[in-house]
């Protein structure tokens, strides 16, 4: 049976693309899944030192493309986990190295060995967001609770939608539970009414992620990290498992939301 | 204490600032209305309210208003006066 592929986009920058993806992707392979993470941006890639891989790179994503490697020569194993392997992206490369169609047959090509295909989109609309979407059949948008990112999400959404790209769920990153009750941030609930896409989880702001990424380890493997847990819940619900949204988070509001979703 | 009270007195909800603002500017992205789209509609409008009545084509306005649940066009004309014997077509 083949795997699923999906897509991790944003439209703006450092709201978390990347440390979302090392999450759930890793969250995912300690479930028992195998799970490969494809760093599609080219010339900016950083993925594989947030999986703390970066010593271990010969081959990349572009080597593939162009047939210098095979697949699995460019596939780099996880330090912990069997099965998870990252495929990096080309550091000196432009972003037009790869075309959409070549992205599309390395995703089904993936697919077919593995359970799940996890794509990290660059931020931008531009010519690596289509390298990064073609391939995919899902899409995860990632907004933190600012104006910016919220605008860019919806834009995203939007192309994204216009691709024919219609199973899309949003990651709320970065959420201030202490700033929504006091009404200086956006909460879940207007953040979800604004962009109405379902929501599939919500990560609170946390100092664990900095520390995670300085070390190399994503979060999900740490215990007691609120933030690494609430990764967990979406890489659960990605697998199909109804996970409740709880209240705490949010001050009440996801309740509103669940009902909206009936999640 | 000092900063206590800016606090109290400061306009606490920036959230519902950002909502609202939010809330205008997509509306502007999806409906994708460019600067240019408006005021061909403005002068549309103008045109076609010219064969009924003198207009101060000045004071137009087109704006679009969000409510709960709908999104309204909204447009001011100021009305000199109403032309008489307009022929019904």
């Amino acid at each position: 049976m083949a795997g699923r592929t999906i897509v991790v986009t944003s439209g703006k920058g450092g709201v978390g693309k990347t440390t979302t993806i090392a999450n759930l992707g890793t969250a995912l392979a300690k479930k028992g899944f195998s799970v490969v993470m494809i760093d599609a941006d080219i010339g900016l890639r950083n993925l594989d030192v947030v999986m703390g891989l970066e010593n271990r790179i010969v081959y990349n994503l572009v080597d593939i493309v162009e047939g210098k490697c095979r697949i699995e020569q460019a596939m780099i194993r996880d330090r912990k986990l069997k099965k998870l392997h990252i495929i990096p992206a080309a550091q000196t490369r432009e972003k037009d190295a790869v075309q959409p169609e070549q992205m599309k047959a390395l995703c089904q090509q993936l697919a077919e060995q593995n359970d799940f295909v996890l794509i990290d989109c660059p931020a931008g609309i531009e010519r690596g967001f289509k390298n990064a979407v073609a391939g995919a059949q899902q899409a995860l948008v990632v907004t933190t609770p600012e104006v910016s990112a919220i605008r860019d999400a919806d834009r995203v959404i939007g192309l994204l939608e216009a691709n024919l790209l219609k199973d899309i769920h949003l990651v709320i990153n970065r959420l201030n539970v202490k700033m929504v009750k006091q009404g200086d941030m956006m909460s879940t609930a207007d953040i979800v009414s604004l962009l109405s896409v379902p929501l599939i989880g919500v990560v609170p702001e946390s100092e664990d992620v900095v520390v995670s990424t300085n070390r190399g380890v994503p979060l999900v493997h740490e215990r007691g990290s609120r933030a690494g847990a609430a990764f967990q819940k979406i890489a659960a619900r990605l697998n199909g498992e109804s996970v409740p949204f709880d209240d705490d988070q949010d001050g009440g509001f996801l309740s509103r939301v669940k009902r909206i979703f009936g999640g | 204490m000092l900063k206590a009270i800016q606090r109290f007195f400061r306009d606490r909800n920036s959230a519902q600032t950002a909502r609202q603002r939010l809330g205008v500017v997509l509306m502007h992205d999806r409906l994708d209305i460019s600067p240019d789209l408006l005021e061909a509609l403005k002068n549309d409008i103008i045109e076609v309210l010219s064969r009924y009545m003198e207009i101060d084509q000045n004071s137009i306005r087109v704006d679009f208003e969000e409510g709960k649940d709908y999104t309204a066009l909204v447009s001011n004309v100021q009305v000199k006066r109403v032309y008489r014997n307009v022929a019904a077509t």
